[in-house]
């Protein structure tokens, strides 16, 4: 176990659990990090600057809604004759610490349950005859691994701090890391900085009190807020309150320009949807301007009922009151990294969904078992506990009912009320990634077709719990444009904005698509089809998203890549057709190769209308 | 102790949907969808605290009135014949049920009374929160979450109005009306067409980017959060104020009437919106008529009527995903078209 002080790097993710300490309010902390970065390690020694005997409750990923929730415990029951009830995971952490790891990897209706409970501060267990409330008002400390996928909206908003994403790679920082691990630190030294960190800690508890901000300070805090096109207005009160915890760390009063920052930064900009406007200044007129990073397109406000004159005058006091510390802050929030080794693509395992039936969003024989419900013992598996638990009060009754009808009777009776059957919850649907090429002339086009396929299969997703995920590719590399989503608005809404034009980087639409897929399936989708629009005709290779010079590479390499890749996906069981909307009449038949190399199928329609790509989808 | 109903800022629409409901339950409900973090629930919990008193059967466990109460137990063989003097009643706030996630199908509908057939060998029924509900709201956050399987149950029961449970030779039916509060974020996923059209009013909830609003939302919160007792002892006024509103409305209710040309114009306008079936102009009838009433008038006109055709039809237009006009602007457009309106540049 290493102790908090001994942590080396991660400031800003000490810095924020810090202020968790102190103003358990906040309601939690979010760490994304990569894989060895020490962010778990961090988490749990988060028990050790905490008042003596704080709750710290580790939730397990594959957590059953039963033990999560609580309920009736069956066991106990029985034994006892008397109910006995058991708290769930959940109000076990009630006035301490909710610790997940991997926390884009819980399964949704967990995730659900933590979001109706953090929204409480309580869980309502309605369950089994029983009827009751648990406390449960918990921080929450959740880590995760950006690649695995990203954390639901709807949790994060209730979470006041999320730790901006920082790769650790220094290396000095690493080296001591590691002799931490192996053991070279001095016990006492370790104990007495906890001591003191605890007693820092403290102190600022009582001193919280005594800190204030003024308007101005809010107002600046609120404006940072809608000029980053912040969702929702729960984020006020979180920003005010970390601004509050870091002065009050500092001993002081006050709330100064320091804690501002420290607030826009661990709980504004990691939300943020949209770049603030500025106008460039006179030096910059004369500098060239960098070009603005990809990561993340503009997007119009979405406040569509304010009347617009309101918007302006907002947008222009905005750029008198917070451009510094905007502007200064933004530099670091979006320093892109790069995955590493990208080109190291790990042949998959050859195992083959089945493809092509679509299955049924809920039912009774596959998929994760969620709780038992009553039915008939022909419409699925029988849950054998909850029967026994049900037929066992009636027996006495019913032995005595049959011996007077002169019926002998085995050992149990069981009646058909009694039978509960398992419930499974299995996301069956499928989950359709569309991958436009969003290079060359007929870009614009292809984006058309693919934005009207997409939002006619989610009108239907609902029947079928489809997904669908959106990735265009151009320049250096493909970009997912709307992650795996069942939502109409949200896909209208992030398939506003195309940039046109550029090379083809047909093997990173291939990777990105197949990363997606992927992750998909660690949510539970089981059945995936790729829908490539595209001439097929790829230029780009991988590594020029990382190494600008890489950007020409022979055919024979960019063939080979994408190659490769197309057998690793077709031998995951991934289902893909090609849509080939070349209008040249002399095709060098590039798409019909590719869809041959990912044994896929091939369509050609030069004047594809949205309702044809997705009948060829659906075919 | 929730955050009062009368402090909070802004979303007039969801205030609005759910006052009406409180004047007229057969409205049917109301859906809000819309962003994170703006306060839904908090409005939706904050109800409770405003509505009006109603009185019910002593202890029961329906919430039923005398005369339903005489009706049920009358009926039962060999029962004695009961009278309205007989029967002691007592005045409840209208109950609000907040129905979470996790749920089980036992407690939503009732069920066996285990521990009693455990220890005493009874079949008694443990009435589940429809019971409770009954007279009252229902609530469900994150109702686009719901298991669909629950979704179905609440949707038979508020059709019927019954909730009817059969077990162990065990056959219970008890009424089960109530209003149906859902809320969600559009983004966590749809809703079913089917849920969607049960819900009377659909109201709208975004983010308020006005700065000296959200600055308000933060004072107010802060000092809240700070002494609850305190801040619930300075709104008082104003929160007896607004159910003193609300009783006022109920009151003039059976008073309001409107014309036939009224009718005839929202008519128009639903079919010009391309709206199936009647609820769209029942529910626009109805929601007229309460709002007309929370205003103290007695004859419903096309002004009522403008106030709330959004909010009674939003939900009911076909969904195109790629239309880029808002459902709101449609309806105002052929609002203003079914008023002979010259209509406004766009």
């Amino acid at each position: 176990m290493i102790a908090f002080t001994d942590i080396v790097g991660m400031d800003l993710a000490k810095q924020a659990l810090m202020l968790l300490a102190v103003d358990p309010s906040l309601g939690g902390v979010v760490i994304p990090s990569t894989v060895g970065s020490g962010k778990s390690t961090l988490a749990r020694a988060f028990a050790d600057i905490l008042p003596e005997g704080t709750p710290f409750v580790e939730l397990p990923l594959n957590v059953t809604e039963d033990r999560l929730i609580g309920g009736v415990d069956l066991e106990a029951t029985l034994a006892s004759g008397q109910r006995v009830v058991q708290h769930g995971v959940l109000s076990k952490a009630h006035k301490g610490v909710l610790y997940v790891d991997s926390l884009s990897l819980l399964d949704s209706s967990a995730v659900s349950h933590i979001m109706d409970a953090m929204s409480r501060g309580a869980v309502i267990v309605e369950r089994e005859g029983l009827s009751e409330v648990h406390p449960a008002d918990f921080m929450l400390v959740g880590t995760y691994d950006p690649s695995d996928g990203e954390v639901r909206m709807g949790l994060l908003d209730r979470i006041g701090i999320i730790v901006p994403f920082t790769p650790v790679n220094d290396y000095r920082a690493r080296k001591q890391i590691v002799s931490l691990v192996m053991g070279t630190r001095n016990e006492e030294d370790t104990q007495d900085e906890l001591r003191m960190l605890r007693g820092i800690i403290g102190a600022a508890r009582e001193q919280l009190h005594h800190v204030s901000i003024t308007n101005e300070q809010i107002k600046g805090l609120i404006q940072t807020a809608i000029s980053l096109g912040v969702e929702g207005n729960r984020v006020d009160i979180f920003a005010i309150r970390a601004a509050l915890a870091n002065a009050a760390l500092g001993q002081r009063t006050e709330v100064d320009d320091e804690d501002l920052k420290l607030a826009v930064k661990l709980v504004l900009v990691p939300r943020a949807t949209r770049m603030p406007e500025r106008e460039p200044s006179e030096e910059e007129m004369q500098q060239e301007e960098p070009p603005p990073p990809e990561e993340q397109p503009e997007q119009e406000g979405e406040d569509e009922n304010a009347p617009p004159d309101e918007t302006d005058s907002d947008a222009d006091e905005e750029q008198e009151e917070t451009p510094d510390m905007i502007e200064e802050l933004m530099m670091d929030a979006i320093e892109t990294d790069l995955p590493e080794n990208i080109l190291n693509i790990s042949l998959a395992s050859k195992k083959k969904a089945k493809s092509g039936s679509r299955g049924e969003a809920l039912n009774n024989k596959r998929g994760r078992f969620v709780r038992s419900q009553p039915g008939e013992i022909k419409s699925g598996k029988v849950a054998l506990i909850p029967t026994l638990i049900s037929a066992a009060p009636w027996q006495a009754a019913r032995k005595a009912e049959k011996a007077k009808k002169g019926i002998k009777t085995g050992a149990l009776v069981i009646s058909t009320d009694d039978v509960k059957i398992k419930r499974f919850r299995d996301k069956s649907g499928t989950l359709f990634i569309f991958m436009v090429d969003a290079s060359g002339s007929m870009a614009l086009n292809r984006m058309r077709q693919a934005k009207g396929a997409v939002a006619s299969l989610l009108q239907n997703a609902y029947v079928h719990r489809d997904q669908v995920s959106l990735i265009s590719f151009r320049g250096k590399q493909a970009q997912v444009l709307l992650p795996p989503s069942q939502s109409v608005d949200r896909a209208k809404r992030e398939l506003d904005v195309l940039p046109t034009g550029g090379g083809t980087p047909l093997a990173s639409a291939l990777l990105t698509g197949w990363e997606t897929a992927k992750q998909a399936r660690t949510k539970g989708i089981t059945q995936i089809m790729f829908v490539m629009i595209t001439d097929g005709r790829g230029n780009i290779p991988l590594a020029a998203a990382v190494d600008p010079a890489a950007a020409k590479a022979p055919k024979e390499e960019l063939e080979k890549e994408v190659e490769a890749l197309a057998l690793s996906i077709q031998s995951d069981g991934i289902a893909s057709i090609v849509v080939d909307t070349q209008m040249n009449y002399l095709s060098r038949g590039e798409a019909p190769k590719l869809a041959q190399k990912l044994g896929g199928r091939y369509f050609y329609l030069p004047n594809a209308k949205a309702e044809q790509i997705v009948e060829a989808a659906l075919s | 102790m929730a955050f009062p109903f009368t402090s909070i800022v802004g979303q007039e629409e969801m205030k609005l949907s759910l006052i009406l409901n409180i004047i007229d339950p057969r409205i049917g409900g109301v859906l809000v969808m819309g962003h994170r973090g703006t306060g839904k629930s908090t409005t939706v919990r904050a109800l409770a605290e405003v509505l009006p008193l109603i009185d019910r059967v002593k202890g029961d466990i329906y919430n039923r009135t005398v005369e339903q109460y005489i009706e049920m137990e009358s009926g039962v063989k060999g029962a004695p014949v009961l009278k309205a003097s007989d029967v002691k009643t007592e005045k409840i706030p209208v109950p609000v049920v907040d129905l979470p996630l996790g749920a089980t199908e036992d407690r939503v509908c009732g069920t066996i009374d285990i521990e009693k057939a455990l220890t005493s060998g009874v079949k008694a029924f443990e009435p589940g929160l429809l019971a409770q509900a009954n007279r009252g709201f229902l609530y469900i956050d994150e109702v686009n979450l719901l298991d669909d399987h629950l979704v179905d149950v609440l949707l038979d029961v508020a059709a019927s109005g019954k909730n009817v449970v059969e077990r162990e030779g065990i056959s219970i039916r008890h009424p089960a009306r109530f209003v149906l509060v859902g809320s969600g974020n559009p983004e966590e996923g749809e809703l079913r067409p089917q849920l969607l059209d049960r819900f009377g009013l659909h109201a709208r909830i975004i983010t308020i980017n006005d700065v000296a609003k959200r600055v308000e939302i933060v004072k107010l919160r802060r000092e809240y959060d700070e002494n609850p007792e305190a801040f619930l002892k300075k709104v008082v006024r104003q929160q007896q104020k607004l159910q003193k509103e609300i009783v006022a409305a109920q009151k003039l209710l059976p008073k309001v009437s409107m014309d036939d040309s009224v009718l005839t114009d929202i008519a128009r306008l639903c079919m010009a919106l391309g709206i199936d079936g009647h609820r769209g102009e029942l529910t626009i009838t109805r929601t007229a008529h309460a709002f007309a009433a929370l205003q103290g008038d007695t004859n419903v006109t096309m002004e009522h009527v403008r106030k709330i055709a959004g909010l009674c039809l939003r939900h009911r237009l076909r969904k195109d995903p790629l239309e880029t006009v808002d459902a709101g602007e449609k309806i105002d457009r052929e609002l203003a078209k079914v008023l002979g309106e010259a209509e406004v540049a766009a």
